[in-house]
């Protein structure tokens, strides 16, 4: 029972359910030979300089969609990690393959692990909408497949509105099928009605895309003054990261996770924008200790069975792992990073 | 200033380091101008093939997976798999560094001098004591200073203790990179990187079409900036900035220069300033590069074997097809041979076959078949292989490091720092210096107010 309910603790959300590979442990040889992908350079989107270093050196381990390496640097100024260079925008639909997880976290696929997450992930979201008024209008930026959208229906309150975002069309389709409101596109470029929304949320969302300062403006823009914005992602000031930053480390995502945070960068980043921070957390997250072993795992060519021990449907790996990142959350060092952000009263 | 803006950053030379410069400046937005003497780019880092099926390289193997991934051509490298290095020393292969501790007169003379600086501690005065202090006398004597000597064409008495800076780090952590290149199965770089950090996750790698890939890669966005056949004959510096730079006797002005030219031939293109008059004096080590074509594989102890003996004309032998073993057809191998000399000296005027015998000669000690073996050379001569830090100048060197003393004038790469570094230290280091050189003109346009 103790398990259970640390796994329920943490937070899979929609990049950590990557499936696992049919073979594990591709290499030079073996991997499938793509045209490489076109990158641009970039630097801090926080300081708005390039100062950095590089800290980790890898490849896409999950799903091999190119040959291409990627960097990735810190930001000497903030401590933001940063893919450069990263894929251009144009190649979104090859980085996120068709049978990239966020577009089928469903629960034939995930079986007890959905259900596990979803009863459990409903009570973390009906905390995040402690004190929301009757009638209250959330959007989820970043939606994937609607899961969130989902709970906030089955679980919220009847009166409450939910609506979602995502620029990926496959995964705004099976929201919809899901009967739930999705827009497809960006939320810098959507017309949303503005001062609208009482809460917004970013849920492992703000590592993937390409201007996070542009679409936390955005996000500003459509709250009401007071209304809060709640962002979760990768936390770079925890041990998993200091331990696998090289090259393995799960959070890291190659080539999809563009802006990596830890605390300082966060509230850098809010303070930018003009949020004001409510408060800066961290959860337990089982996913980037057991992805970092699994990378570690097929980089090495470990065989298949093996690296199959770490994944999202691999339960005890997960449970071990959430286990001990539970320790390190006591520390204020767990696996995620949650900030709740609000938009100023007028 | 516009006008500032507008007048475009000449950058000269199109190796590495320039290119890195001019498409670096490009995506900052700044106006960017390569001239490049020769008929096409890559300058050092470049590769010539032969129509036998080997590959020979301008000195330049040390490519990391960190340097092809930040350019964008880690999908067209391969790991290399190994690299180890030997010194030869009476006769016996004793494999670099941790081989030479099993010689007890070595080590104990390490050990003694080791507890003695921690009394003394004095500082070095040359890189013979620096040598002495750091090793012992006797690993000094018999394999660090000879070496160093080869290497440089100066006594190590009248060498900068700063040469020393270049020696790789701990024991420790050159076990523990040892350690991880022998678990994963790739060349781990260890003492290969100056200005970033070595780590388990750091290799060599080695693009396939070449190290020019890098380049060709980083050239892709600047094309319309590149002039070939276009030597920069002059640059004009009035009132202590750089003014303009004259190309086929023609004037062009320019808000900064960028300059990849040895130090010594830039403070002879440099005018209107006595601020570069010091670098004239730089000297570097001619090199004469002997490639040797064998049958057969596996011919040296390791990749590299280090000859600090006297009786040697050469002081390092580098069977790259240990490391690379697709720079030769298969069953066969190439030995690079490395020999110190004077531009038109003895060595230097030799014939390509003189140079093949008189390495021949001299290899059969170590290679006891090569003559058999021997399928004739190819030889490269550079008159700036490598920089040397002589002691007179030692304090110029120092300044310059920080500054040529000219505010727009910026001396990037391996030559044109004076400096033993590596291609992916060329590269960080370039972009660290334009950042300063972006700050600059922006401070400049903001200042003058427009």
């Amino acid at each position: 029972m103790l398990v259970t309910d640390k796994i329920i603790e943490q937070q899979f959300v929609r990049d950590v359910a990557a499936q696992p590979l049919a073979v594990a442990a591709t290499g030079d040889d073996t991997a499938p030979a793509c045209d490489s992908l076109s990158l641009e350079s970039v630097g801090c989107c926080v300081c708005d300089s390039d100062e950095a270093l590089p800290v980790g050196v890898g490849e896409d381990f999950e799903y091999r969609t190119s040959r291409d390496t990627f960097v990735a640097m810190q930001c000497e100024g903030c401590g933001l990690v940063y893919l450069n260079p990263r894929p251009s925008v144009d190649e979104f639909s090859r980085i996120y393959p068709s049978n990239y997880h966020a577009f089928d976290f469903s629960p034939e696929r995930y079986g007890f692990v959905y259900k596990v997450r979803r009863r459990l992930e409903a009570r973390r979201a009906l905390q995040w909408c402690r004190g929301l008024k009757e009638g209250g209008r959330i959007i989820d930026i970043g939606c994937g497949d609607g899961f969130h959208l989902g709970l906030l229906r089955d679980f919220g309150h009847s009166s409450w509105r939910a609506e979602g975002v995502d620029s990926d069309a496959r995964a705004v389709e099976a929201a919809s099928r899901a009967g739930l409101t999705a827009h497809v596109g960006s939320v810098e470029r959507l017309d949303l009605p503005a001062a609208s929304y009482d809460l917004a949320l970013m849920i492992q969302t703000i590592e993937h895309v390409a201007d996070p300062p542009a679409v936390l403006r955005a996000v500003l823009s459509l709250l009401r003054p007071g209304g809060k914005l709640v962002i979760v992602t990768d936390n770079t000031d925890s041990p998993d990261f200091r331990l696998f930053k090289g090259r393995h480390w799960g959070g890291y995502h190659f080539p999809r996770h563009w802006n990596l945070f830890n605390r300082r960068s966060l509230r850098a980043l809010a303070g930018k924008v003009g949020f004001e921070v409510e408060s800066l957390s961290t959860v337990v997250s089982p996913v980037n200790w057991v992805y970092s072993v699994r990378n570690l795992l097929a980089d090495m060519r470990a065989p298949a069975w093996l690296v199959n021990q770490f994944s999202l449907e691999a339960t005890a790996s997960l449970a071990a792992a959430t286990l001990f990142d539970s320790l390190h959350k006591l520390a204020g060092r767990g696996a995620l990073l949650r900030a709740v952000l609000r938009r100023p009263a007028a | 200033m516009r006008d500032v803006m507008k007048k475009p950053v000449a950058v000269i030379g199109g190796g590495l380091a320039g290119l890195t410069a001019a498409r670096y400046l490009r995506q900052q937005g700044v106006p960017v101008q390569l001239y490049e003497a020769g008929k096409k780019i890559s300058g050092l880092a470049q590769s010539f093939h032969d129509s036998d099926g080997f590959t020979y390289d301008f000195g330049a193997h040390f490519i990391t997976n960190r340097l092809a991934a930040a350019i964008g051509v880690g999908h067209a490298c391969r790991d290399v798999r190994y690299y180890g290095e030997t010194v030869r020393l009476g006769g016996r292969n004793f494999s670099y560094p941790f081989g030479l501790m099993k010689v007890p007169r070595l080590t104990s003379s390490g050990i003694r001098t080791r507890a003695a600086n921690l009394i003394k501690g004095e500082r070095p005065e040359s890189a013979a004591d620096w040598f002495r202090a750091r090793y012992g006398r006797a690993l000094a004597d018999e394999v660090a200073i000879p070496l160093t000597e080869a290497w440089s064409g100066a006594s190590a008495s009248e060498l900068a203790p700063s040469v020393g800076d270049s020696i790789p780090g701990s024991i420790a952590r050159t076990l523990m990179l040892k350690l991880a290149s022998r678990v994963t199965g790739r060349a781990v770089a260890c003492g290969y990187s100056r200005e970033m950090p070595e780590s388990a996750h750091v290799w060599h790698v080695y693009p396939n079409d070449g190290v020019s890939l890098l380049c060709r890669k980083l050239a892709e966005s600047i094309e319309d900036a590149i002039l070939l056949e276009s030597p920069v004959e002059k640059i004009i510096v009035e009132s202590g900035r750089a003014v303009a730079v004259r190309v086929h006797g023609q004037e062009h002005e320019v808000s900064a220069v960028v300059s990849t030219a040895p130090c010594n031939i830039l403070a002879k293109l440099t005018s209107g300033t006595d601020a570069l008059e010091a670098l004239a004096r730089f000297r570097y080590r001619p090199m004469v590069f002997v490639n040797m074509r064998f049958r057969g594989r596996g011919l040296l102890p390791d990749v590299v074997a280090w000859t600090p003996e006297k009786q040697f004309p050469f002081f390092r032998l580098t069977e790259a097809t240990l490391s690379m073993p697709w720079l030769a057809p298969e069953g066969k191998t190439l030995i690079t041979v490395d020999i110190g000399c004077a531009v038109g000296d003895s060595v230097w005027n030799m014939s390509d076959e003189e140079l093949g015998e008189l390495c021949l000669g001299h290899l059969s000690e170590i290679v006891k078949d090569a003559r058999t073996r021997y399928m004739g050379c190819r030889v490269l001569r550079t008159p700036i292989a490598y920089p040397v830090f002589l002691k007179e100048y030692e304090s110029d060197r120092v300044r310059f490091e920080h500054s040529t003393g000219v505010e727009n004038l910026y001396s990037v790469g391996r030559n044109g720092e004076f400096a033993h570094i590596f291609m992916e230290d060329v590269y960080w280091r370039t972009l660290r210096k334009m950042r300063g050189l972006v700050g600059e003109l922006g401070l400049r346009a903001s200042s003058t107010g427009t």
